[in-house]
């Protein structure tokens, strides 16, 4: 198993060089192949008996890398953004198989790394604080300190507060949360998604943080859940007054991730459930929308600061209805894997968090919204004559996006699956919670 | 047994089938196939003469074997832990005239909508919508809890918010459709804390477990103060579905849909939704005479501001749509008194009357001529001699407050949207000081040229 496991994470940095080197269509393929090979060895590594923490979010990420690079445009698989994506891919999936925290601070590493890096157009917007380096220098460090003040033997009070502001810093929750909406604005958006889907701040307090400092995480976890939900909630009413499809998209993400952190602090197995299933709908959900949008984006110039209605829906309509579905999803539409984890996270909510059972529908209910006005805004009204026809999804964009499309209505339909999959860790922690 | 054994699965057949089709036809146009105007109508034509078939021998049956109600268990739909999401589905006396109303209502508008669509762009969307509809709507009328009804509940108001948006030529209907939305949420959010309470006082939302008896004779154990509070919420819920006041606004927006769209989510089917689900938790209402005088205050609000804004209104959609309001809010009022069975009635006649008129609403002008001919060319306005009642100076008020639909439009956008929006902003400038309308450039309105 553990050669699967290094296979599983080598196979995307061991990429990474040739695509730095190839441009053209074959370095697509590379991209392709390498997360193939990961999903591949992901399935065999939870089918022999992995981890329960570790093995469902290894399928998950490597499904949305494959998603990723397969409906990605040409302009976005060209060499130094796809080496990027393929350095957070392998980062992530090391981050998922590291046994110790020293290893998971050297994966977290190489999954920010790219960002400092050519390979992506970063923004230096003018708020500090809304600054993607900064942030993720900073959460890098949080977690590099806690690292080293645990081979030293330091009370555990204080790696766990460094964790959980780690955590809280890669989530970008308030007042962390602007380098994420700053991050999505320039450069390929499928990168700064790939980077926030891997969702390593909860991986890390649910692998590292809950397990080995249960005590502390009793007291600490309600804080973090304030935090969260506030976040939720913020994110949701500001994404109202945002105007750019990008920022909205990142403002949605965050607020909907909000929920996995809130809802580990139900310390019940239904509400950990039901945040752990969140996790799966949050990645899938979000990475199609972003890949719609970016279709989108490449074939009209003008979705990138919409003025009124653009009416591409006539042009593109299965771009819209996969956009659409993804967004439902993302806001718990009956039918998706999304109602099912938002109910399972108001009813872990009603024994020991009633906050998050009233927030949690307040904060949907906004987002709800804000996806409906997003969607209106791109495909409603009439398209501009000037605007000229060009082709609805692609074969290599139609097919992820379904795929993606479709097993958040298979798992919401039929739920035994995933809860199967994702109940064990969810009872494991209930239980040291307790 | 034997009946039972034809029963259960004839009503859960009922209640997938419209559901099922939208996912078939739907999953076969996302992977490229288009289905023709033909297919699409015989389909639907098909599915609903059965589902009225279906229905009609569930009531027949369910009569000769003298029963109540029927309950269909299949199972807990998931289960973690000590919690289980059960799929119990039931129709009793409340729920049956309910389901063949909506089976009957969406087969006619289906067969009007086959003429009144043809070769619209949009004909398979209206369609899929409307089975969609369906298939929510009989979630919710044979849902054996709150939890299931909360999903249909939902469906109902996605699709009645896209065929409001039917027409994305205009902008008018799309931002309509997001005004009706955001109503419907903050709505629901009343619902959503309704269940929240019931399984927090009760333990469950289901239904059997919060009632004790037969509809309308239902018992509930609840205490006053948690009827009260799960009373109020539920009101709050249905305020919205139902277009009660304060929420009434979004009614004549929702117009903008296409005519059988109109017909039957807002005269028929989908406005009386909020009816049900008081008429439903009717045993929390008697429990609670605050809530209940709530219910009546409300419905008596909603009638009077509906015939003020009938009266004021220009177009025939616009008018139907305040006389479907001022009849929901004395169906608001019925419930509240507890004359359940008069409710009941009074939607079911209610949604057949006006499902016709607004069916009827595209010919108005040739029905008028033929009526005005009738009549030997005098057709008296109705109502006057209520309005000669009123003195002059009131009048005017009245007629201005009905011109206005009651203000409540003005009086949200002004105290609610605004603020809303103005603190967004606020928020919104400590990680994006500048404006991006004020800031940004005005966007190139020609397409990329390349699709790389």
């Amino acid at each position: 198993m553990t050669a699967l496991l290094i296979c599983s994470f080598a196979a995307p940095l061991l990429a990474a060089t040739p695509v730095y080197k190839t441009d053209g269509p074959h370095a697509r393929w590379w991209a392709i192949a390498a997360a193939a090979i990961a999903l591949a060895c992901s399935i065999s590594s939870a089918a022999s008996g992995m981890e329960t923490y570790s093995a469902i979010p290894m399928l998950l990420f490597s499904s949305v890398a494959l998603i990723t690079f397969a409906s990605a445009p040409p302009r976005d698989v060209q060499s130094p953004p796809l080496a990027g994506m393929l350095l957070i891919f392998g980062g992530t999936m090391a981050a998922y198989a590291a046994p110790s925290l020293t290893l998971y601070f050297a994966a977290w590493t190489i999954t920010v790394a790219p960002f400092f890096s050519n390979c992506f157009q970063t923004l230096n917007p003018t708020p500090l604080w809304s600054r993607p380096r900064i942030a993720l220098a900073l959460g890098a460090l949080l977690l590099g300190t806690a690292a080293i003040l645990e081979t030293t033997g330091t009370d555990g009070r204080w790696i766990f507060v460094l964790l959980m502001f780690a955590a809280l810093v890669k989530k970008g929750a308030f007042p962390f949360h602007a380098w994420v909406s700053s991050a999505f604005e320039s450069g390929p958006p499928q990168a700064p998604a790939l980077l926030f889907n891997g969702h390593l701040g909860a991986f890390l307090i649910i692998r590292f943080a809950i397990p080995r400092y249960s005590e502390v995480a009793r007291e600490a976890l309600p804080w973090m859940a304030a935090i969260a939900l506030f976040t939720a909630i913020y994110a949701s009413f500001t994404a109202f007054a945002e105007t750019k499809p990008r920022r909205i998209l990142a403002l949605l993400t965050v607020s909907q991730a909000s929920f996995i952190l809130a809802g580990i602090q139900n310390r019940n197995e239904a509400g950990i459930t039901g945040a752990l299933l969140h996790w799966i709908v949050v990645a899938l959900a979000s990475t199609g929308l972003v890949a719609a949008y970016r279709a989108i984006e490449v074939r009209y110039a003008t979705v990138e600061n919409p003025h009124g209605f653009l009416g591409l829906g006539a042009r593109v309509p299965r771009l819209a209805v996969l956009f659409g579905m993804c967004g439902l999803a993302l806001v718990g539409i009956p039918g998706t894997l999304g109602f099912l984890a938002e109910d399972l996270l108001f009813h872990g909510a009603l024994q020991s968090n009633p906050w998050l059972g009233l927030a949690l529908p307040v904060a949907t209910a906004c987002n709800a919204i804000t996806i409906l006005r997003l969607l209106s805004t791109l495909f409603l009204g009439r398209a501009p004559s000037a605007v000229s026809p060009v082709p609805d999804a692609f074969p290599r964009e139609r097919w992820p996006l379904t795929a993606a499309v479709a097993a958040l209505v298979v798992f919401g339909l039929l739920p035994s699956a995933p809860i199967a999959l994702r109940a064990p860790a969810a009872a494991a922690l209930a239980k040291i919670l307790e | 047994m034997d009946t039972l054994f034809i029963l259960e699965p004839l009503l859960t057949a009922i209640v997938v089938a419209p559901g099922v089709l939208f996912l078939a036809i739907a999953t076969l146009w996302l992977l490229g196939w288009t289905p023709p105007e033909r297919f699409i109508a015989r389909t639907a034509a098909a599915l609903y003469s059965a589902m009225a078939a279906a229905v009609v021998v569930l009531c027949v049956l369910m009569l000769r074997a003298g029963q109540d109600s029927l309950y269909v268990m299949h199972g807990a739909w998931f289960r973690v832990g000590e919690y289980s999401f059960p799929l119990l589905i039931f129709v009793d006396r409340l729920s049956l005239p309910l389901i063949l109303l909506t089976v009957a209502l969406v087969g006619i508008t289906g067969s009007f909508s086959v003429r009144y669509l043809h070769r619209d762009v949009g004909f398979l969307r209206f369609f899929l919508l409307m089975h969609l509809f369906a298939f929510g709507a009989l979630l919710v009328f044979t849902a054996g809890s709150y939890d299931l009804l909360l999903g249909g509940w939902e469906l109902v108001g996605f699709t009645s918010v896209f065929l409001i948006g039917f027409f994305t030529g205009r902008r008018e209907p799309v931002r309509n459709a997001i005004r009706v939305f955001a109503t419907y949420r903050i709505a629901d959010l009343g619902l959503m804390t309704a269940v929240f309470v019931l399984h927090h006082s009760a333990g469950s939302a289901l239904y059997p477990t919060l009632f004790q008896g037969v509809w309308p004779a239902q018992t509930s154990a609840l205490n006053t103060g948690a009827a009260t509070l799960a009373g109020l919420l539920l009101l709050l819920g249905a305020s919205g579905k139902s277009a009660q006041v304060p929420f009434s606004g979004w009614l004549p927006r929702a117009m903008e849909g296409p005519t059988p769209s109109s017909a039957i989510f807002y005269g028929a089917i989908s406005v009386h939704i909020g009816a049900y689900l008081l008429l439903r938790s009717e045993p929390v209402l008697r429990q609670a005479p605050f809530a209940a005088a709530a219910v009546v205050l409300v419905g008596c609000a909603t009638a009077l501001l509906g015939t003020l804004a009938h009266r004021t209104s220009n177009d025939v959609k616009t008018s139907l749509a305040y006389a479907a309001m001022t009849q929901l809010g004395v169906i608001f009022m019925e419930i509240g008194f507890g004359f359940t069975w008069l409710a009941l009635l009074h939607i079911v006649g209610h949604a057949c009357v006006r499902t016709m008129q607004f069916l009827r609403a595209p010919s108005l002008l040739h029905d008028h001529h033929g009526l005005h001919a009738a009549a030997g060319g005098h057709l008296e306005p109705t109502g006057l001699h209520w309005e000669k009642l009123v003195p002059a100076p009131a009048r005017a008020w009245l007629y201005r407050a009905g011109l206005e639909r009651g203000f409540l439009d003005s009086l949200t956008d002004r105290f609610l949207i605004e603020p809303g929006l103005n603190l967004a902003w606020i928020l919104l400038y400590f990680e994006r000081p500048a404006r991006p309308a004020e800031s940004d450039p005005a966007p190139a309105t020609r397409p990329a040229t390349e699709t790389r």
